[in-house]
């Protein structure tokens, strides 16, 4: 007999009865499965009507992260054979609205993406040759232009649960990363895009424990706060 | 019911960071709520005279309110040692790789103060007379 694994599943149609529920689901297990490959199993042989987000499989498209057996994850890098009885609940990211099943609207999430002005602005006028970076300089930014935009630790944050005009952690972190940036020139109207919302951070980390990426968010909105408080402490450059 | 939309909010799953979050918050209400019946207690001298004010502190000499003023010296302690760490995180300390050490080791400061309050306490609230 092959072995199995269980998926208990967040289900939500507001189309059809629109009360939420969980579905039991019995997988066929082999070593090396992920909880994705068991979604695209339900949905290829059990469930067609089961929705949910996914792309890469691979961890770098940011399409899956869910909330499963108490932690946030992406489903596609998490073994079924890492939780425990190889039981699976899988449910949508917290937080944010559901549209379907696992499926959430990302609209809140992506709304404060852009407000952080997610592009390097260089210098005006614009330099006629590109910009050079030594590896110094490049390695400032290591880790933090790894985010793949899972909105993980935007629902992880207590701060975005009770503050809708808190910008959260990605927004923070995307930021930093452009800050930090030798060809970027618009520290100081980044600075002024970021304020209050910087501040707000209670250094709780659940960003940080949440990131799939394992990306220090935390130290990013801390390093942001310093480069803040120097602005304004340079008053003759106001 | 294990509803998605706040599927987090079961307590089991928190991280430390979280708790340390929310038990700031309940100590500071705690502190706020203490500094208040304080000076109530205090001024009830002035308020409902000498007799009630006397009283009053023999009630709160009883073991059980010395028990309670444990977990009011824990609810200090707690906020105060949270706050440092906070502080200290803050200040760039800390934050990149060591944020759970910074905490355990907080933690520990708190507790090692809080045993040694309950050391000195314990007789009293075991019934010894706290005057003579
Ligand atoms: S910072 Fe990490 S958790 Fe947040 S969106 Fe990017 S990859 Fe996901
Ligand atoms: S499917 Fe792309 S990150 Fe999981």
């Amino acid at each position: 007999m092959t072995e199995q694994a269980t998926l208990y599943v967040f289900r939500y149609d507001p189309d059809a009865d629109g009360t939420p529920h969980f579905d039991r689901f019995t997988v066929p297990w082999q070593k090396g499965m992920t909880v994705l490959d068991g979604l695209y199993h339900v949905l290829d042989h059990q469930d067609g009507s089961l929705s949910f987000r996914a792309s890469c499989r691979e961890g770098v498209c940011g399409s899956c992260a869910m909330y499963i057996s108490g932690a946030y994850r992406l489903a596609c890098q998490t073994l079924l054979e890492n939780l425990p009885g190889r039981e699976a609940t899988v449910n949508p990211l917290p937080h944010l609205p559901v549209l379907k099943d696992l499926v959430v609207d990302m609209e809140p999430f992506f709304r404060q993406y852009q407000r952080i002005m997610p592009y390097l602005k260089p210098s005006e006028p614009p330099p006629d040759k590109e910009l050079l970076q030594s590896p110094k300089q490049r390695h400032v930014l290591n880790i933090h232009i790894d985010c793949i935009l899972c909105a993980a630790c935007h629902s992880a944050c207590p701060l975005t649960w009770a503050d809708k005009d808190f910008v959260g952690p990605m927004a923070l972190n995307k930021a930093y990363r452009f800050a930090a940036d030798s060809r970027d020139a618009a520290r100081k109207e980044r600075m002024r895009l970021i304020d209050p919302s910087v501040w707000k951070c209670h250094t709780v980390f659940n960003c940080t424990e949440a990131c799939p990426k394992s990306i220090p968010i935390t130290t990013a909105i801390e390093s942001l706060r310093h480069m803040a408080l120097v602005q304004r402490l340079k008053f003759w450059q106001r | 019911m294990r509803t998605a939309r706040y599927a987090d909010r079961w307590p089991g799953n928190y991280r430390a960071g979280m708790w340390m979050w929310l038990l700031h918050r309940i100590s500071g209400v705690v502190l706020v709520l203490y500094g208040i019946t304080h000076v109530i207690v205090i001024s009830s001298a002035r308020t409902w005279g000498p007799g009630t004010f006397d009283r009053v502190l023999e009630r709160l000499g009883s073991p059980l309110f010395l028990a309670l003023d444990v977990l009011l010296v824990w609810a200090v302690l707690f906020h105060a040692f949270n706050g440092i760490r906070c502080l200290l995180l803050d200040l760039g300390i800390g934050v990149r790789r060591h944020h759970k050490p910074l905490f355990w080791a907080m933690m520990a400061i708190a507790v090692a103060l809080l045993v040694v309050n309950v050391v000195v306490w314990a007789p009293y609230i075991l019934g010894k007379p706290l005057a003579e």
